[in-house]
Parts: structure tokens; C-alpha cells; sequence
């Protein structure tokens, strides 16, 4: 992550711990890496998550939310000076069935950045088998530059 | 199936308590379902918004619902999906409503939109692919 300022990263971790409710907060997320080539994170098992009775299925909806939420953080470290970001549109392969309780890793890119658009990739495997990928994502997300910073927004509470 | 039996069924479901919802209508080839907001579905604190990944989640439960009403038994697979992201999906009650486009043998194709006060004014359209073997 040397590619990476400190001041971002710090701001990472603060946009992060800010998030007092929510979906990200609920799934737990761990961030392992980042940088400008993308990052990764950790989903820890979750129970709730399962479509199973005996709770070792996860259904294909929380890989997606995952996979949206990790792409908002690629974006966030890739693109400078964004005030909001909202997804356009999002796909979703579900390559496995995802049975495991193991922790979820995933690692996302913003592969391509306009004025006006993101463009993301993503993988998601369990942890241990990244050779067996249970989903890949593709999405584009709208962003507004200018006016308040999305940190901002984030940490200090102001709407945007 | 009736609703009752399908509510039933998704109360069995952890992911599906974890959404908050309950089917309101279900036929052959439809079904339609009422999503109740909570804080642990918000995407963006500030504006509380619905999280994307929530939306995509409801709206895949509600087509599998219409495509195998008794999906306590035999679920469908999921294969794939496509997400359009129409408008912000703010606190409050969110609806959808699947439509089955197609199922034959092997492969179902589920249409599903949803909406919150405006059914002609939609948060997010989906096109959902489903294994039934």
C-alpha cells in the first residue's frame, strides 16, 4: 500500500469506524489491503446470511451487497475529490453454491474512472480457495465531484 | 400455495428474517412482497439510504419466491443477475413484484421491480436467472 498516503488511509479507517449503522457495520467488513490496483476485504461468517437451515449456505443477495459495498471503497481510494456516488448498475455471476462458514474474502477494482463514472470488477471467494471463486461482480457507479467530500459526508454527518 | 404457507416459509429462512419481509400476493408466475426498513439495510448513513446490495437481495428473494413457491424444499439456484439502479431507495417501506418471463425445464428468467409510494416510479429494476435442476 506504499502507493497509498497515509492521509488516505487514515481517512479509510475513520470513513469506516464513522459507520455507527448500516449494512457494512452488520456484515463486519475487514479491510486486508488496499491500494490503487484495488482492494481486499474480509467478511467474516455470519449466520444471519444463510438460506439453510443449518446455517452453512450463504445466499447469493449478501455476495452482492458485498461485492457493491467493496466496489464504493475502490472507487473511494481510486478517485480523488468525490462528493457522492451512487450505483448504476450492477451484475452478479454466481459461479459456486456458496456452502462453507468460512470468512468470505473479496477484492475489487475501479478499473476504469471518467468524470462521471466509475467502472468496477470484483471477485469473491471463501477464504483458503481462490482458485474456486463462488462469484464475480461488474458495475458502474454515477459520481458527483465538487461541493462537500464524500469523507466529510461521512465523518462529520453533513448531508451532501 | 398460499400466502400464509410462503410467509411461513420465509420466516424459516435466516437471510430472509435478516431482510424483513413478507409476501403480500403469489401465483403461478408472479409474486409480490413488502420489505420493512431497518437500520441494518442502510447503504449511506448520512442520507439513510437503502444499501444497493439489500435492494439486489430483496429483489432476487422475491423472484425466487415466484419462480418455486415451495423453496423450502427445493430452492432455485441462482445463476445470475442484473441490477438497474433507478432512483434512492430512502427509509420507509420498499415493494417489489417478480415476474416469471420465462420457465421451462431447466432455466427460469424473472423480471422484478420495485418501488416505494409510486409504482410508475421505480428505485431499481432487476433481471434474475435461475437453475431449476
Amino acid at each position: 500500500m506504499s502507493d497509498i498516503t497515509k492521509k488516505k488511509m487514515e481517512q479509510i479507517a475513520q470513513m469506516w469506524n464513522a459507520r455507527g449503522k448500516g449494512l457494512i457495520t452488520h456484515m463486519a467488513l475487514e479491510i486486508e489491503e488496499v491500494s490503487s490496483e484495488g482492494v481486499r476485504v474480509r467478511m467474516p461468517f455470519n449466520p444471519d446470511f444463510c438460506v439453510d437451515a443449518d446455517q452453512t449456505l450463504l445466499h447469493g443477495g449478501i455476495l452482492t451487497a458485498l461485492l457493491d459495498s467493496v466496489f464504493g471503497l475502490a472507487n473511494f481510494v481510486a478517485i480523488e475529490g468525490v462528493s457522492t456516488m451512487a450505483t448504476l448498475d450492477l451484475r452478479v455471476d454466481y459461479l459456486r453454491p456458496a456452502y462453507s462458514r468460512a470468512d468470505v474474502i473479496v477484492r475489487a477494482h475501479c478499473f476504469r474512472k471518467t468524470r462521471h463514472i466509475a467502472f468496477n470488477s470484483g471477485s469473491v471467494w471463501f477464504e483458503g480457495h481462490e482458485n474456486a471463486e463462488i462469484a464475480r461482480g461488474a458495475a458502474s457507479f454515477a459520481l458527483t465531484r465538487g461541493g462537500t467530500d464524500l469523507f466529510d459526508a461521512m465523518t462529520k454527518g453533513k448531508t451532501s | 400455495m398460499d400466502v400464509q404457507t410462503a410467509n411461513a416459509n420465509v420466516s424459516r429462512v435466516p437471510f430472509f428474517r435478516f431482510l424483513n419481509f413478507e409476501i403480500r400476493s403469489l401465483d403461478n408466475l408472479h409474486a409480490e412482497a413488502e420489505m420493512t426498513f431497518d437500520d441494518r439495510h442502510i447503504g449511506n448513513p448520512v442520507m439513510e439510504y437503502y444499501h444497493g446490495g439489500i435492494i439486489a437481495s430483496f429483489m432476487e428473494a422475491t423472484a425466487a419466491i415466484a419462480v418455486q413457491p415451495d423453496f423450502a424444499d427445493v430452492p432455485a439456484k441462482p445463476i445470475n443477475l442484473t441490477v438497474d439502479y433507478l432512483r434512492p431507495g430512502v427509509k420507509g417501506p420498499l415493494f417489489a413484484r417478480a415476474n416469471v418471463t420465462r420457465k421451462g425445464k431447466r432455466m427460469a428468467s424473472v423480471s422484478v421491480i420495485t418501488w416505494q409510494t409510486d409504482r410508475e416510479k421505480a428505485v431499481a429494476e432487476g433481471l434474475y436467472h435461475f437453475l431449476l435442476v
